[in-house]
């Protein structure tokens, strides 16, 4: 079974999360109007050079045994914290999402010695957000879907680090959605490359009519 | 025969007069009452009911015996790709066969609509589907539904407005049955594309879809919001199909809670806000439909008619623009057009796009509000070239286009694939473009700038171009265009030639706006051709037709406007003749320009020393060096500047930061003018003291494995600010050269970086190591991952951020 791929993905310009990234505190943060609209420059550039693109694979939750959770592809995954999202789902969907080579340059470039430092720092913070809301977006289309067939996901989904999840499992996310058709690599420290990439697996479970 | 007469019973005007008296009742949820009659789950549900015919057609027949006026056939999922993947391959016979079942299952007062819901696949420029693919698709599905006897079309729950627009196509080309389309909207109000329900109306009424709604997704609260956005511009009956309630987890389970009373209690606030087709979607059942209909009969809800007959807008796939007549003024950039352009003739001959986006994302930046595209240059395939602009600005754009092209095969391709309602520059009176561009505009519902000009002339006098302007219009009648649909274009010569342009475009845009009442629009750029100090001509020329009633105007918004001039209004009303007082009067400006020193950015009142302070402050970096070099002309010695004023700023901004009144931009802003005003005044400090600035030294890197190297950058910037002499390993590093360039110096700090919990073992690593051969070093651990017990834990310092490092450094180096 091979992944769904999803290119172009649209999401709106997560601009609020963006400036909370970037630490700004409503009623706190103090911001001229040459300064905001330097910044709203170089979110626009970034938003430029993104180019959002999703994998995506439903699989079939064969059993859960304590921390342990198979899956149809035999594939076993280890993680108690994972078992408890999927406790009512009979089926999983596992998804990634990158932006881009284009972004993950340009913020290198600017962040070395005689980059323009700001304009990194801004693209990460774009780069981060966009990404994240790619997942956002496989998600809504999942639900959409499966709405019709009575199914819906999980609200939480779990990226590879999180409690007791290992980063390990990115590779299984990785290799499972096969990423490298994304133009995506994995390291032997389990990081995605390019950076602003990334995995996440989310439950599927009945609505009761 | 039978289909014919099916079509004459119950054909699109018989659903026209129908909506005039009632509010339209259709079905609920299919798949869950086939699931309750016995349908497993995994199984195909147009198979299932095909092979168990009696329990669809009890399905059809409760709806219809709860009230339903339309019951919708079992072929939501009955196209050639979800079938295909069921290994059904007659797509005609499933449609057929249902839509048959369907017709026979209820009285012959109740429509059956054929349901077409999506592929499962994106269409072209939001997916892999080619545009003409899914039409073909859908047409294949079509066929089958009008075999079988359908009364109308309802496409339904689509998320991508460009598979909308391919299935009403497809229905439009095979029929001209009463057709129906539904969004399927997020909570946000917006499709997953980020469709809103106002473009989404403007686009598929315009292409000819008879009504337009919402289905699924929410509950009847959250629809009546996106049916109430809809209503002030619809010129088509809505429709509303919501969810029985959001889904919502009760004990465990997630069900759809709203009850059938509760459901039915929305009906006369839809019919109030203009539906007149009322359903339910998923979750609903008979004893909503039912509930519905007992409301509508005991509280007498009566549909409410749409008010409008046309609408002056065009969209794009994310956003729309309303072109109220003397209410808004829009500009149209002009930039995406190769003429003149040789850069980006070169980029569209080698098939490139990234200049093209950027000019979209300029422009929009600059306050356009739509883009003129053009790709007509020599040795450019023009039609496959504007597609190309088309699909790429769908996706990266949000404004709407304007299709300019002096070829109808290429208007019309571009209208076919581009996912809103456009606006056609231009149509004028030559014979062809006439016969062929107005029924393709029409086709599509395109909006069209009308030039008033023919085969034989381009008239100089507004008396001719008035005529020829309602000529195009009567035209333009005869295939449904009203006024609303049209924008007069002011026809705008360019005054060096032909001294009175100015004032027949000025009478042309009058008559449009006031007396003929219609939007409209010129290319401003053309009035100053071969005129110096074009831009104060044009910004004359664009404040006076504003006052006339222009509406909009095609022009650079990346040039900056000037103020409005009266030498060139005087040039403009053909007062100075020749133009002979105003190129005196630019001559002037010119001599005047040479003698003048270079403008002054910084306040004049500040000290020299505050200027620099201010510029750290501010992130001031395009100044700074020059700030620093007046300080220290004024006096000021460099040691003085970078220890009194540069270092208390630095440390001012560090403190704003602690306090959350700066945010990260404003700190890296201000950290790398503190570096490029330190650059400058290094070599000017005296030996000593520049040795001293730097006597502390930091190695960082990113431990092995580790990729992230951005927040390790922003320390390394903050601690050169501060006077440490930084030498930074990069990323990735191994624990073998952090440990031998430790070896090198005497008592340096070292500055660790790990983001991932796999790769902050080897901070321990490299400690362990330095410790084990007895080095003398001090360590800071920073990092998403790390915290300060961590730290605690390998007798090392801890830092958040970039600001706490250079505290906590200052502290290890005292």
């Amino acid at each position: 079974m091979l992944a769904e791929k999803f290119e172009p993905i649209i999401v709106e310009l997560p601009v609020r999360q963006i400036y909370s990234r970037l630490g700004y505190v409503n009623n706190k943060t103090w911001l001229s109007d040459k300064q905001q609209k330097q910044i709203n420059d170089y979110i626009a550039q970034a938003e430029a050079l993104i180019e959002l693109k999703g994998l995506a694979m439903v699989l079939d939750i064969k059993q859960i045994n304590q921390s342990k959770i198979s899956f149809s592809n035999e594939l076993m995954v280890k993680s108690n914290s994972l078992a408890k999202l999927l406790l009512n789902s009979s089926q999983a969907l596992f998804m990634g999402a990158t932006s881009g080579q284009a972004i993950t340059q340009a913020i290198s470039k600017n962040s070395e010695n005689h980059g323009d430092m700001t304009q990194a720092v801004v693209f990460d913070a774009v780069a981060s957000e966009m990404t994240d809301a790619a997942l956002d977006w496989l998600v809504n289309y999942y639900n959409n879907t499966m709405r019709r067939q009575n199914k819906t996901l999980t609200k939480r989904r779990f990226s590879a680090g999180y409690g007791d999840f290992g980063i390990e499992n990115q590779k299984l996310i990785f290799d499972v959605l096969n990423m490298k058709q994304l133009g995506v690599e994995i390291t032997d420290s389990f990081l995605l490359v390019p950076e602003k990439s990334v995995t996440a697996i989310a439950g599927i479970g009945q609505i009761i009519a | 025969m039978k289909i014919l007469n099916k079509s004459k019973k119950t054909n699109d005007r018989d659903i026209k007069k129908l909506i005039k008296r009632k509010l339209l009742i259709l079905d609920g949820a299919t798949g869950t009452q086939l699931q309750k009659l016995g349908m497993p789950q995994g199984v195909c549900p147009e198979i299932w009911a095909m092979e168990n015919p009696q329990f669809i057609q009890a399905v059809h027949k409760n709806y219809a015996a709860s009230g339903a006026d339309i019951v919708y056939t079992c072929t939501f999922g009955a196209n050639q790709i979800k079938l295909e993947q069921y290994g059904e391959p007659d797509v005609y016979k499933v449609n057929k066969t249902l839509a048959d079942l369907a017709r026979k299952a209820v009285p012959e007062n109740v429509l059956v609509a054929g349901d077409i819901g999506p592929t499962g696949k994106f269409v072209a420029p939001f997916g892999p589907l080619e545009f003409e693919e899914a039409v073909n698709i859908f047409k294949q599905q079509i066929k089958g539904l009008l075999a079988g006897g359908v009364d109308l079309f309802v496409i339904e729950t689509m998320m991508d407005i460009q598979e909308a627009r391919a299935a009403l196509l497809a229905a439009r080309e095979l029929s001209d049955k009463f057709t129906i389309v539904t969004m399927t909207y997020e909570n946000d109000a917006r499709t997953l594309n980020g469709t809103d329900p106002v473009s989404a109306l403007i686009t598929l009424q315009s292409l000819g879809a008879d009504a337009v709604g919402s289905n699924c997704s929410c509950g009847p609260k959250q629809m009546l919001e996106i049916i109430k956005a809809m209503k002030p511009y619809a010129k088509v009956p809505l429709v509303a199909k919501p969810n029985a309630g959001m889904p919502q987890l009760i004990d465990g389970q997630t069900v759809f809670s709203m009850q059938a009373k509760e459901f039915a209690g929305f009906a006369a606030k839809f019919s109030a806000n203009g539906v007149s087709f009322l359903g339910g979607c998923c979750g609903t059942t008979p004893e909503h439909i039912q509930a519905l209909k007992t409301r509508i009969i005991k509280n007498k809800i009566k549909p409410t008619a749409c008010s409008r007959k046309s609408i002056s807008a065009v969209s794009s796939a994310r956003s729309h623009l309303l072109l109220d007549l003397g209410k808004s003024f829009s500009i149209v950039g002009e930039c995406i057009n190769p003429t003149g352009k040789k850069s980006l003739q070169e980029e569209l001959r080698a098939g490139k796009m990234s200049l093209v986006r950027g000019l979209a994302k300029q422009q929009q930046a600059q306050a356009a509000k739509m883009l003129d595209v053009n790709a007509g240059v020599v040795g450019i395939d023009e039609k496959k070239t504007l597609s190309q602009m088309i699909n790429l600005l769908s996706v990266n754009s949000e404004l709407p286009l304007v299709i300019d092209s002096s070829t109808v095969e290429v208007i019309e391709n571009a209208l076919r694939l581009y996912p809103g309602r456009a606006l056609i520059n231009s149509i004028s009176a030559e014979q062809h473009k006439l016969d062929k561009l107005l029924p393709i505009a029409a086709k599509y519902g395109a909006m069209f700038i009308l030039l008033p000009l023919n085969d034989r002339e381009v008239p100089e006098k507004f008396t001719r171009r008035k005529q020829i302007a309602l000529e195009i219009f009567k035209q333009a009648q005869k295939y449904g265009f009203t006024k609303e649909d049209v924008v007069i274009d002011g026809l705008c010569m360019t005054i060096s030639s032909h001294p009175g342009a100015g004032i027949e475009t000025m009478k042309t845009i009058e008559w449009a706006a006031k007396v003929f009442k219609a939007n409209s629009i010129c290319g401003l750029s053309n009035i100053s051709f071969g005129m110096p100090r074009r831009l104060r001509i044009n910004s004359t020329f664009m404040a006076i037709l504003r006052k006339k009633g222009m509406s909009m105007v095609i022009s650079n918004p990346l040039h900056e406007t000037e103020k409005y001039n009266k030498q060139a209004e005087n040039v403009l009303l053909a007062k100075d003749k020749h133009a002979a007082k105003y190129i005196k009067y630019c001559q002037d400006i010119e001599l005047k320009l040479k003698g003048l020193p270079p403008k002054l950015k910084t306040s004049e009142s500040l000290s020299p020393e505050k200027k620099v302070a201010n510029a750290i402050l501010e992130g001031n970096k395009e100044e700074i060096k020059d700030l620093a070099k007046a300080a220290v002309a004024a006096g000021i010695k460099p040691e003085d500047l970078v220890r009194k004023i540069m270092i208390p700023a630095i440390n001012q901004v560090g403190d704003l930061f602690d306090k959350k009144q700066f945010f990260l931009p404003q700190l890296i802003a201000s950290a790398q003018t503190m570096k490029t005003g330190f650059e400058y005044l290094e070599p000017l400090l005296k030996k000593g003291q520049a040795e001293t600035a730097k006597k502390n030294i930091i190695i960082l890197a990113t431990v092995k494995g580790d990729i992230h190297d951005i927040g390790k950058n922003i320390v390394a910037l903050l601690l050169k600010n501060h006077g440490f002499s930084v030498i930074d390993l990069g990323k990735d590093v191994s624990s073998e050269k952090i440990i031998e360039q430790i070896k090198k110096h005497k008592n340096p700090i070292v500055g660790l970086s790990a983001l991932m919990t796999t790769t902050m073992v080897n901070m321990k690593q490299v400690i362990d190591l330095a410790k084990e051969q007895g080095l003398d070093c001090r360590f800071i651990l920073g990092g998403a991952v790390i915290t300060r017990a961590y730290a605690d834990s390998l007798g090392a310092a801890y830092a958040g951020d970039g600001v706490e490092a250079v505290r906590v450094a200052k502290s290890l180096s005292k």
